[in-house]
């Protein structure tokens, strides 16, 4: 305990959660022994690409403050899936379904950037309107049908497995993640994120284009969230006009788990990924204890409000 | 009334005309009650949205919270409790629920949006378990009063919403609670420091928020007779839109209350008009999310260009 209590920021976050994942994982295998095999790390690894792509993306527009939330972030999900799943029907070449998807989704995430910054909308109030925009046309325009039609070459990148690992988390959420860590560590548009976040004020005197790079951020949200959609074609076959449904309850329990300050200017990507990691174990678990999925929402919304109190609790303690 | 109130009374008006033009069942005496029928529940939350807006909060929970409200009627009414307690079941159940909300809000000292968006899984699946995967249907007729009865030519309903509106109306412009809450909304940091129980007045609103969401519960039961495993789902979003709508500033601070009463309207009117013009149901969303956006970017780019130098726009 005296070790963890030396740990500071990150590596006190990670330490916490690497704590917590081993404490579910023994509960589930005390639960039911059956539960890990390869098949059950394999179907880990698969749910969490969409949430980890998804999370990133809240992370980012959360770090650079400004009171910066994504809540469309599951209604872009759902509506880049229909959108090019429907342009594939009206004759869009096959080969060029993976572009139009996340282009739909940067044309989303980029509207939700002009609404902040160029309208100045708060975001929280923009991106809720245009959660119910998205999540709503996704639904409208299919009558809440899904869309079939996923051309077979994608299906055999989506479904496919290299040694235990899903190829589109080798492919698509690795590599994100591994960019976004050294652009966030090493990168003077690191630097900045992190400053606009910390007190913007300062950030503006100094000359850093705080707008500007807000708009980007918000833009790459929806190039995020528009991967999370392609994967989800490619792994399911099919568009669902509800596959973003609680994904922006998600990504928020697992920026905040991950240890991303919710006013933004602190916090990493690497906390996030075991956030992920952590919430899709519990989740799959509970999956496979027969747990009805809408318990699956509760827990989530109870692992953020214990989560945001505990983070609370922790400053009054030191 | 401002210049917000009138646009918004002109675009009830046109709105109407549009829809009776194009809907022959649209103007009629049968409709117009259903719409009237149809506000009740989002008169009384957007109101509580209101006071929370003001206050510089918010809480995307109250679907759900109405949700929770609503099985407590519904229990009570279907095990034969006496009327008069089964009404005041919703809003102590809303009172409840909103003295949770404000405990992890404000003690925690956490933003209301998220916090309120975690509550909002929690009480979704606390729904689900409560209701057990099926319907709460075909219930007793105890509560009908409210809506059939009429005192003095208006149904109890519309005394109901009138007296909850005065209350409000009576708390914001005539007691320091109200002074103090558009304060914390102004700025929340200088009302600390002026001496402003800032940790007691938000508390307070959030407890308000809850009893009338919880009253919008006691007449949604009367009103639908059954509760549905999706009930609320985008009430939320209908009261925040609706408020913001009437000219409620979402950084706090500013409110009003005959726009509220006039967003509601508006957004009940296009909802019903939209319908019976034969547009589906899944729209509707989608609807209410473009106006609140395009409402909010309208007022900044009219702003911008300094129309209200010419005065003819909102201030």
């Amino acid at each position: 305990m005296n070790r963890i209590r030396n740990l500071q920021g990150p590596a006190l976050i990670l330490a916490l959660l690497a704590l917590l994942w081993i404490i579910v994982i023994l509960v589930l295998l005390v639960l039911k022994p059956s539960v890990f095999s390869l098949a059950t790390v394999t179907t880990i690894l698969q749910f969490s690409t969409i949430l980890a792509l998804v999370s990133l993306g809240q992370a980012v527009v959360i770090l650079a403050g400004g009171a910066g939330i994504d809540l469309s972030v599951g209604g872009i999900v759902s509506l880049s899936a229909i959108a090019s799943m429907l342009a594939l029907k009206l004759g869009l070449p096959s080969f060029l379904l993976p572009p139009a998807c996340i282009l739909a989704g940067a044309a989303l995430g980029a509207f939700n950037g002009v609404l902040v910054t160029k309208l100045s909308i708060l975001p929280l109030i923009a991106t809720l309107g245009t959660f119910f925009v998205y999540s709503g046309l996704a639904l409208a325009l299919t009558g809440g049908a899904a869309q079939s039609g996923v051309p077979s070459w994608l299906l055999i990148w989506g479904r496919g497995v290299f040694s235990g690992i899903p190829v589109p988390f080798l492919t698509i959420a690795i590599p994100f993640f591994a960019i976004a860590g050294i652009v966030l560590m090493w990168t003077a548009w690191g630097r900045w994120i992190y400053a606009m976040g910390f007190n913007e004020r300062s950030a503006r005197l100094v000359g850093i284009p705080v707008d500007r790079a807000r708009l980007i951020l918000y833009g790459l949200s929806g190039v995020l969230s528009g991967a999370a959609a392609l994967v989800s074609l490619a792994w399911l076959g099919s568009g669902r006009p509800n596959i973003g449904q609680n994904l922006e309850l998600e990504s928020l329990t697992a920026a905040m788990l991950g240890g991303i300050a919710i006013l933004g200017g602190r916090g990493g990507v690497g906390g996030v990924f075991a956030a992920v990691m952590l919430l899709v174990t519990l989740k799959t678990g509970l999956l496979q204890l027969n747990v009805n999925t809408v318990w699956q929402v509760g827990i989530v919304g109870a692992l953020l409000v214990f989560v945001l109190l505990a983070d609370r609790l922790s400053q009054y303690w030191r | 009334m401002n210049g917000r109130e009138w646009s918004l009374l002109i675009a009830c008006i046109l709105a109407i005309i549009v829809f009776s033009v194009a809907s022959p069942y649209y103007a009629t005496s049968g409709n117009a009650g259903t719409v009237l029928r149809n506000s009740i529940e989002l008169l009384l939350v957007g109101l509580g949205m209101m006071l929370l807006l003001a206050m510089g909060g918010i809480d995307v929970s109250v679907g759900v919270v109405m949700g929770l409200a609503a099985i407590g009627v519904g229990r009570a009414l279907g095990a034969g409790v006496d009327p008069v307690l089964t009404a005041l079941v919703g809003p102590l159940t809303g009172a409840l629920l909103g003295l949770l909300t404000a405990a992890v809000i404000v003690l925690g000292r956490v933003p209301a949006i998220v916090g309120t968006l975690g509550l909002f899984g929690v009480y979704r699946t606390a729904i689900f378990v409560l209701l057990g995967g099926q319907w709460l249907s075909g219930l007793p007729t105890g509560l009908t009063v409210l809506l059939g009865t009429t005192i003095l030519g208006l149904p109890v309903a519309a005394w109901v919403i009138a007296l909850a509106y005065l209350a409000v109306w009576i708390a914001l412009r005539r007691t320091p609670f109200g002074l103090h809450l558009l304060a914390i909304g102004n700025s929340e940091e200088k009302a600390r420091l002026s001496g402003i129980p800032v940790v007691k007045v938000r508390f307070a609103t959030f407890i308000v928020s809850g009893a009338l969401t919880g009253l919008a519960a006691t007449f949604y039961v009367a009103n639908y007779r059954n509760v549905e495993m999706t009930v609320g789902s985008t009430l939320a979003l209908d009261a925040i839109a609706a408020v913001v709508l009437g000219g409620t500033s979402i950084l706090g601070g500013k409110c009003s209350l005959v726009g509220t009463v006039l967003g509601v309207l508006l957004l009940r009117i296009l909802q019903n008009g939209l319908l019976l013009t034969g547009v589906p149901s899944l729209w509707q969303p989608v609807v209410t999310g473009g106006l609140l956006i395009g409402v909010l970017g309208f007022e900044v780019l009219s702003n911008r260009l300094s129309l209200s130098r010419l005065g003819w726009a909102s201030k």
